[in-house]
């Protein structure tokens, strides 16, 4: 067990001296005078995780525009006799998959059905998601959903920076009073359960898009706020900053030119972090049935839609949560990348 | 330091006090009443109210309330369970989310911090990768899609684990929904822990210890892991409300007798009293957590005790 | 202990065994299986029922809602109980006398049965609890059901005016109950087997006080099963035989397990795993098991309709409001969303809810109104689009928060847009409570609710729609419907129980050709149950499930 242990800390080692040629390479980038994004641009195409990342969530945005135009269908469109149909995919089907047939598990026995061939006219049909039990094509509603999500991945964000950053690192920074007065406002809000808030507020604002985001945007930022107080906390006591301070600048200046590049990264991670509960949020507010207003979708009310279809049909469920999973990772990705771009001490890593 | 944690804990008290008067104005502002059942008529919702008191004036109510806390009285349901103490209720359920609720803590964290740690050793090795596909899997996979999806392998298919809970079955029982809880806690553990470790493994005071001969597990657990955790802690107040969220779904799958599956239905069904009652538990479950975090906090780094002990006087 | 319990079990299974051989005596398999099991544990034949939500109270005179009766029905007996057909028949009544005039009863309750504490059932076990029910200050919900059920000074004890001892009903001894009605009540036999009805015993209440119903030791029974283990909001609640119940003999079950599952895919997945024997199946899974022969469909009393509030511009014309009512497809919304066993419904008197004086249900010799059509529908929408002189209309939906309801939502939105030109729907989705504020105040447009019923008659659902009626949320009015509701209650109508069945089937025609409620579904339940489980009853009026002779082999 200690063996494998040691060599590693060797790696470790191997990987320190490493670092020492890498810095002096920096030097050498900066005397070649490119400007700060177009080396910001450099280093992150460097990663290829980012550089994934960065053109999932491309494609995905992409498709979140495109794909209810393409479809053919409209997201809130019923059609009679379309419900619950497996997916169907032009030129896969002929391979044996995707070709519309599921089978269902029902207690007398296997059943294999293919809705495709029993509707009329069926053998024009292409649902490429399937549909759901209303008989509305998944496919449109998977992107449109998407564009909530991604909506709210942005507000989450957005307050997570404006409102949360700004907040932590000022009752971190003066300390104090300040801080006291601050840090037990955020205990009393974050003290009472976000259900009970978000729930009033959608409650009293009728349920909507807009008191989705003011749900959001009251609640969503306390964990950042709370990670860069933190962080404020580990640095305003540090030398550099001593320094500054004694050179006489300004507290603003301070915050935000001196220690918020040091913690950006961190608190960027963080807010990487925020959009997939701000995402969950939502779904929760589905799942409790205050969420989007039906038949409007999200992948997360989408999800709770189609997870009653669970044991019944399973590829109900499956494009939502890919969808999901791939957007996150996707956002995880370029954090990754955006970090070790941006921060100073671990771009060599 | 025992001074600045009497005060903390002070102020703890403090702040409780407030959220039950900013909970309870809160409350007024919901619309509708516990008794608009269609079966009763105008006239005999008049009487309930009163018999409730909920027609005196709200500093009224608000005194009533407090006073009757202090003595462990929270009122009584109006319609989850009628006429019922809602001391008894979360007497019935609190320890069984507790229960559920520390347990996945304690699995989430334990597989959390290993995978974290695995990674930032192998940074940006296969190990790594892997490490951050579970743990965006974590995060992007809704908890009750886990619950049933366990369920379905484990319980039904297999029938390894009980399905539902049942209180016979002890700790057995509470198997499948800590894991499925466990999920989110797992990852957000892991990134965490990645990054923090990573940033220590990088420091001089790493490469201090390390030229001192200092080696192996004594090396990343002691030194290295000691410093990235004080920054993990802080995340242990965010994750124990994205827990409590959680838990509401959870529950409700795996049948669990437990406060989450209450808050619903009292949310839904206007029971003000168990309401007001469930949201002071966790606001002090909260509270004491962060109590708690706060505390550790000093313990674990000096400097931020000595700071905080010079600006609390 | 174990021991002695299975020496005992062993005993009884014998017993049992005996007893089958004697009753059936066609049958010669019956008497093979249970010796088959004999011996292992499981030989107790405990019935396992999944409930999709807690019981909300353990007290007859407070409790409101289906589960909660289901499970007081076990333990508690009243003066009268359902059987299988719906109607009522005896239980603690050993003989009941009517007045020449239908204003009086007298009850003759049987002398053999006893409380689990020792203590006789008395009349003044229902007396107690008759002005419990009716006192104000006990709060019950269920208080306006003396009312219905006519007896005298009932309506003045509700308001407060007049003090529950003046209630119409006494002991003139330990075991003779008599009634006093202000009007006849054709219906009030069946009205006795309902829960608020049922006795409580008062020295009992006395000494628990508040605290009765919140364990085994705070509840007491006269019925076929006692309460081993409880809770407030339990997850799982435990009943045992009563042996000291006074038809024990006849009772089979050695216990009644409850278990809360509410999420339908987990509860058919414990019903596959055998933990479960009685479960209840939500839409899409039905698909699975409509060939399963445990399958079971079985319609409930519950009829589900759309309120408009005739308040609102633009419902206030009856075109308008016929217009919507007939443009949606019901048996689409039966047959691809719910699936359970939900019928179309022209009507809104409840198919199997009541029999008239001829013997027949009510809907057998009655119309149906507001059938789907989509061409009349849009014609009725010309007219009312001349005579209201606008062409487009937008109106919320309010709807509760459940999957079934907001399915339902989302066809109708669906389908009465793309027939009805000009016409928006926007579904307002909501929890059950603030739907139902929102609608005692009058502040929507169109409302998905539904009624249950409370007795076994026309009534239950046509006194909904009387000027000012306190149920009446879309103030739909009409002189003619009030009259002819007001006299069947206690005018002349209420007299001649022929004339008044007639004036009610007149008092449907009038509510459904002004569309004063939009009929939806009436509402059926898909129901799985194990093989080995039979003699189990549903109905769809009062008690949906009875158990006291269900029997698992």
């Amino acid at each position: 067990m200690d063996k494998p242990l040691n060599q590693i800390i060797q790696n470790k080692v191997a990987d320190f001296t490493f670092v020492g040629q890498k810095n002096i390479k920096v030097v050498d980038e900066v005397y070649e005078e490119d400007s700060y994004w177009k080396q910001l641009f450099k280093r992150i195409a460097k990663n290829k995780g980012s550089v994934f990342g960065f053109i999932m969530i491309t494609l995905i945005a992409f498709m979140a525009l495109l794909g209810p135009v393409i479809s053919g269908y409209d997201f809130d469109e019923q059609i009679a006799g379309h419900e619950s149909m497996a997916p169907r995919i032009p030129v896969l089907e002929n391979l044996g998959v995707f070709d519309g047939s599921e089978t269902l598990k029902t207690s007398t026995g296997e059943l294999v059905v293919n809705k495709y061939e029993t509707i009329e006219g069926g053998e024009e049909v292409y649902h490429w998601f399937g549909t759901d039990v209303l008989g509305r094509d998944l496919f449109t509603r998977t992107w449109i959903g998407t564009r909530i999500s991604l909506y709210i991945a942005l507000v989450a964000v957005i307050v997570d920076v404006f409102i949360g950053m700004s907040y932590g690192m000022i009752s971190g920074y003066y300390g104090g009073k300040v801080d006291n007065i601050m840090q037990r406002s955020v205990e009393v809000l974050n003290g009472i359960p976000n259900l009970v808030v978000v729930t009033l507020l959608i409650i009293v604002l009728k349920p909507g898009l807009m008191s989705i985001t003011l749900a959001i945007a009251i609640t969503g930022w306390i964990g950042m706020s709370r990670v860069s107080r933190a962080s404020m906390l580990k640095l305003k006591e540090s030398e550099y900053v001593l320094a500054a301070r004694t050179m006489g600048a300004k507290d603003i200046s301070i915050m935000y030119k001196d220690i918020l590049p040091n913690i950006f990264s961190q608190l960027l991670i963080m807010s990487m972090f925020s959009i997939p509960s701000a995402i969950f949020t939502e779904a929760f507010l589905a799942f409790v049935g205050i969420g989007i207003p039906v038949p409007m979708a999200s992948l997360g009310s989408l999800i709770s839609e189609n997870f009653k279809s669970l044991t019944t049909h399973f590829y109900m469920i499956v494009p939502p949560v890919l969808v999901l999973a791939l957007l996150m990772l996707s956002f995880n990705l370029l954090a990754d990348g955006l970090r070790d771009a941006l921060d100073p001490t671990m771009k060599e890593v | 330091m025992k001074k600045y944690i009497l005060k903390r804990i002070g102020m703890s008290v403090a702040t409780l006090l407030v959220i039950v008067l900013v909970l309870f104005i809160l409350m007024q502002l919901l619309p509708g009443s516990p008794f608009n059942d269609e079966r009763l008529s105008i006239e005999q919702q008049q009487v309930l109210m009163s018999k409730y008191g909920l027609d005196d004036s709200v500093p009224v109510q608000f005194f009533r309330y407090v006073k009757n806390m202090l003595t462990g009285d929270f009122g009584k349901s109006y319609t989850i369970s009628k006429n019922t103490d809602v001391s008894l209720l979360l007497q019935n359920r609190l320890p069984t989310s507790l229960l559920l609720g520390g347990l996945s803590i304690l699995l989430g964290s334990v597989a959390g911090l290993l995978l974290g740690v695995a990674a930032a050793l192998k940074h940006n090795s296969l190990l790594d990768s892997m490490a951050t596909f579970f743990s965006v899997i974590g995060v992007s996979i809704p908890s009750y899609v886990f619950a049933l999806g366990l369920s379905y392998l484990f319980g039904f298919q297999l029938s390894w684990l009980p399905m539902l809970y049942n209180a016979d079955d002890g700790l057995r029982a509470f198997a499948l929904p800590a894991v499925a809880l466990s999920m989110t806690v797992m990852a957000t553990v892991a990134r965490f822990t990645r990054t923090e470790m990573i940033e220590v493994l990088n420091s001089d005071y790493m490469q201090l210890v390390e030229s001192k001969g200092v080696s192996g597990i004594q090396l990343i657990f002691k030194h290295a892991l000691r410093n990235a955790s004080i920054s993990i802690i802080t995340i242990l107040g965010p994750l124990v409300v994205s827990l409590m969220t959680g838990s509401l779904v959870v529950e409700k799958i795996f049948s669990i007798p437990g406060i989450g599956q209450l808050m619903v239905q009292a949310i839904q069904s206007n029971d003000y009293n168990v309401i007001l009652a469930l949201a002071f538990v966790y606001s002090a479950l909260y509270i004491f957590v962060m109590l708690a975090v706060d505390i550790l906090y000093g313990v674990l780094d000096p400097r931020i005790r000595l700071a905080k002990e010079g600006a609390n006087g | 202990m174990k021991k002695l319990n299975k020496k005992y079990l062993w005993l009884s299974g014998l017993a049992s065994v005996l007893l089958l051989g004697a009753c059936s005596s066609e049958s010669t398999d019956e008497v093979e299986e249970p010796v088959e099991a004999e011996g292992s544990e499981t030989d107790e034949q405990v019935l396992n029922v999944q409930l999709d939500v807690e019981v909300a109270s353990m007290d007859p005179q407070i409790a409101t809602d289906g589960t909660s009766f289901e499970v007081i029905a076990n333990i508690i007996e009243g003066l009268y109980q359902t059987d299988s057909d719906g109607k009522a028949i005896p239980a603690l009544v050993e003989s009941a006398e009517k007045g020449e005039d239908g204003l009086s009863y007298t009850f003759k309750l049987r002398e053999d049965a006893t409380w689990s504490n020792g203590d006789p059932v008395t009349a003044n076990d229902f007396v107690y609890a008759w002005r419990r029910l009716a006192d104000p200050d006990t709060g019950s919900e269920y208080s306006y059901i003396m009312g219905i059920a006519g007896l005298v000074n009932a309506n003045e004890v509700l308001d407060g005016e007049k003090a529950p001892e003046e209630l119409g009903v006494q002991a003139t001894d330990d075991y003779t109950l008599e009634v006093q009605l202000a009007n006849p009540v054709p219906y009030f036999e069946s009205l006795m087997s309902f829960i608020p009805f049922f006795p409580m015993n008062e020295d009992f209440m006395d000494e628990v006080g508040d605290s009765y119903g919140t364990s085994p030791d705070t509840l007491l029974s006269n019925g076929a099963f006692t309460v081993s283990s409880y809770e407030p909001a339990a997850t799982s609640i435990e009943l045992d035989k009563n042996e000291d119940y006074f038809d024990a003999d006849n009772v089979v079950l050695d216990g009644v397990d409850y278990q809360v599952i509410k999420d339908s895919q987990q509860a058919m997945l414990s019903y596959q795993n055998g933990e479960v024997d009685v479960v209840t199946l939500a839409g899409e899974q039905v698909d699975l098991f409509k060939d399963d022969p445990e399958f079971v469909n079985v319609q409930a009393g519950y009829l589900w309709y759309i309120s408009p509030n005739t308040l609102v511009e633009g419902l206030e014309n009856e075109n308008l409001r016929k217009a919507l009512a007939t443009s949606f497809d019901k048996q689409q919304i039966t047959d691809t969303i719910l699936k359970d066993g939900s019928v179309p419904a022209d009507y809104i008197i409840p198919d199997g809810l009541a029999v008239g004086p001829d013997g027949k249900d009510f809907r057998e010799t009655s119309d149906t109104y507001l059938e789907f059509d989509p061409e009349a529908a849009k014609e009725s929408l010309e007219a009312a689009k001349a005579e209201l002189g606008k062409d487009t209309f937008t109106f919320g939906l309010v709807v509760e928060d459940t999957e079934s309801a907001i399915n339902v939502s989302q066809v109708l939105k669906s389908q009465i847009e793309s027939n009805l030109d000009g016409v928006t729907i926007e579904i307002e989705q909501m929890p059950k409570k603030t739907r139902l504020e929102l609608m005692k105040q009058g502040d929507y447009d169109l409302g998905l609710t539904r009624w249950g019923p409370d007795y076994a008659d026309p009534m239950t659902y046509a006194d909904l729609w009387v000027t000012d009626g306190n149920n009446n949320d879309g103030s739909w009015s009409n002189a003619e419907y009030d009259e002819l509701i007001a006299s069947s209650i206690n005018g002349e109508l209420s007299l001649d129980n022929e004339a008044r069945w007639e004036a009610l089937k007149e008092t449907e025609s009038i509510l459904m050709n002004e569309a004063g409620v939009l009929p939806v579904y009436q509402k059926g339940n898909a129901v799985m149950m194990q093989d080995n489980v039979s003699g189990f009853d549903f109905h769809a009026v009062g008690l949906p499930r009875v158990y006291k002779f269900a029997v698992k082999e």
